[in-house]
């Protein structure tokens, strides 16, 4: 029975992961065809992908969203989730549908109910319609993220901090605060790992400026070359290491305690 | 801060209630308004009418593509139940030390981007693609597998593979809160180990088969991206036909009754659900 269960865990995260294996393997595959049998080791497809000025241009448009996204969501999933947990809000139920509701609407319907807000107000498309789309439907993640680490927090310490007479201020900033780091830090990676692969949203909201998600997806909807291939890639293992770095920071403000 | 917790949450919530009220929740009830208006040539009349929703009661295609955004749905969702509850179980009860590195690496594929799962999805199923490639260099068949790409198949495939996750996630937390002393009761009455699954694990784990087939059920109605790329012909799907009418359509107010018939029908299930897992909650506390 056991040993059954333990071939079909391993088999479900073969699954999971043989997407990603595959595109890796033919990445360096000196073959335009993406195929068994290999054909030998190259790296040319990452030297043109790295070469395109259209994609760099693509990637800098990316960072310039994805670094205000990250912030505005650690901010507001950090009150959130303080509203949650440590100083809990009257009503929680209700917030807690409320914060899930961003994440539960369909993306695509999320995105034209935005578009149409927007035109209504008479704001035009431009990065700044992209950062307020992306935040909202980031916000449910970072604030998960942050109250994961605050559930951890032990409360005697905030007790014994305003049993020594620390006002309520001074024990967030010296005993909260420093408790949560880890949790806004994660939080803050992760934001930006999902910002930076949004495509739908940021289809809908985007101006004239696009990020490189929208800028490739034609590419990656009708193309199927080794170098778009290679790009794939390179975001795959991008994302995976700033994934696997804020669950590494999120834990480790488990152990600390 | 020990005085008045509840006033400084309600300050902390403020900023955040404003800001889902502005960019969620705001633009839904435009959109809910739109539902109600028309397009006149190229204008749109915003005397509100019933009209768009008249015609999406009316239509065989409309009615025809929720249905099957709906079968879609819980097909899916039996599908991750399946392969996830064994999972689920595993994590929580078989794993000891690399409990959160197991569920980590469940969840890492899941922030590579839809685009780009769905690109490697197209390298692994296409005509072209690896499986088909490598099965006829193998001399297993000769010609291309025409219906793995751009078929429900694939979609369907990828749909599991996005959201599998999610249920296991679901089950997990489940797993997780089954004591077991109540197995080990059942085994001690003489229970077989057939019904001790099915009298005392499964009651005690369904509100995490909800609550995971609750979120698997909405992303996959509401997934655009996958069936418009891996489903062919067949990736006409309802929410498709939203961004349609949003685009060289524009029909915005046809567009918004669609989306709007497809959240008041999530919304039900939704509720449906909670009510359900409220309801399993109460029966298993009165084991």
């Amino acid at each position: 029975m056991s040993r059954l269960a333990t071939f079909w865990v391993w088999l479900v995260f073969g699954f999971m992961y043989l997407p990603i294996a595959m595109i890796l393997l033919f990445s360096l595959n000196a073959s335009d065809v993406m195929a068994f049998p290999l054909r030998g080791f190259t790296t040319e497809w990452y030297g043109a992908i790295l070469a395109d000025g259209r994609l760099g241009g693509g990637f800098l448009t990316t960072l310039l969203v994805a670094f205000p996204v990250a912030i505005l969501t650690t901010l507001f999933g950090a009150a959130a989730a303080l509203a949650l947990t440590l100083y809990p809000v009257r009503g929680r139920g209700l917030f807690v549908a409320a914060l899930l509701m961003p994440f539960l609407v369909p993306r695509l319907i999320l995105a034209v109910s935005q578009l149409i807000l927007f035109k209504e107000a008479g704001i035009d498309r431009s990065l700044w319609t992209v950062i307020a789309g992306q935040s909202i439907i980031i916000l449910p993640f970072s604030t998960l993220i942050i109250v994961s680490v605050l559930i951890r927090i032990d409360r005697r310490l905030i007790e014994a901090a305003a049993d020594l007479g620390a006002p309520g201020w001074s024990c967030f900033r010296r005993v909260v605060l420093p408790l949560m780091g880890n949790g806004l830090l994660a939080s803050w990676v992760i934001a930006f790992v999902l910002s930076s692969s949004e495509y739908v949203l940021t289809a809908f909201l985007s101006g004239r400026e696009q990020p490189l998600s929208v800028l490739v997806a034609s590419d990656f909807r009708f193309d199927l070359s080794p170098s778009l291939n290679a790009l794939a890639v390179l975001i795959v293992l991008g994302n995976i290491a700033l994934v696997v770095l804020a669950e590494s920071i999120r834990c480790r403000s488990g152990r600390t305690n | 801060m020990r005085g008045l917790p509840g006033q400084i949450g309600t300050w902390l919530a403020m900023p955040v209630v404003a800001a889902l009220v502005a960019l969620c929740l705001a633009p839904l009830l435009i959109l809910l308004a739109y539902s109600f208006f028309q397009v006149d040539f190229v204008a749109i009349s915003r005397d509100p009418t019933f009209a768009n929703y008249v015609k999406i009661a009316g239509s065989e295609t409309y009615r025809g593509l929720i249905a099957r955004a709906f079968g879609s749905a819980l097909l899916v969702v039996a599908i991750t139940a399946v392969i996830g509850y064994p999972v689920a179980w595993f994590i929580a009860k078989r794993v000891t030390g690399a409990k959160s590195t197991l569920l980590t690496l469940l969840l890492v594929p899941l922030y590579s981007g839809d685009l780009v799962r769905i690109f490697a999805w197209r390298v692994l199923l296409g005509a072209e693609g690896a499986i088909n490639r490598t099965l006829m260099w193998l001399g297993l068949t000769t010609e291309p597998l025409a219906g793995l790409l751009f078929s429900p198949l694939a979609t369907h495939i990828a749909l599991t593979y996005n959201y599998l996750p999610f249920m296991v996630i679901g089950l997990w937390l489940a797993f997780e809160s089954l004591d077991d002393a109540w197995l080990e009761a059942a085994a001690d009455l003489g229970a077989p180990a057939a019904d001790r699954f099915r009298r005392v694990t499964l009651p005690l784990t369904s509100p995490g088969l909800i609550a995971g087939g609750l979120m698997v059920f909405v992303m996959v109605a509401g997934d655009y991206l996958t069936p418009q790329l891996l489903g062919g012909a067949s990736g006409i799907t309802i929410i498709s036909a939203v961004n349609d009418l949003f685009g060289t359509a524009f029909d915005w107010p046809l567009g918004s009754a669609i989306a709007w018939t497809m959240l008041a029908i999530l919304m039900l299930c939704f509720g449906a659900g909670a009510l359900a897992i409220r309801r399993t909650a109460l029966v298993s506390e009165g084991v």
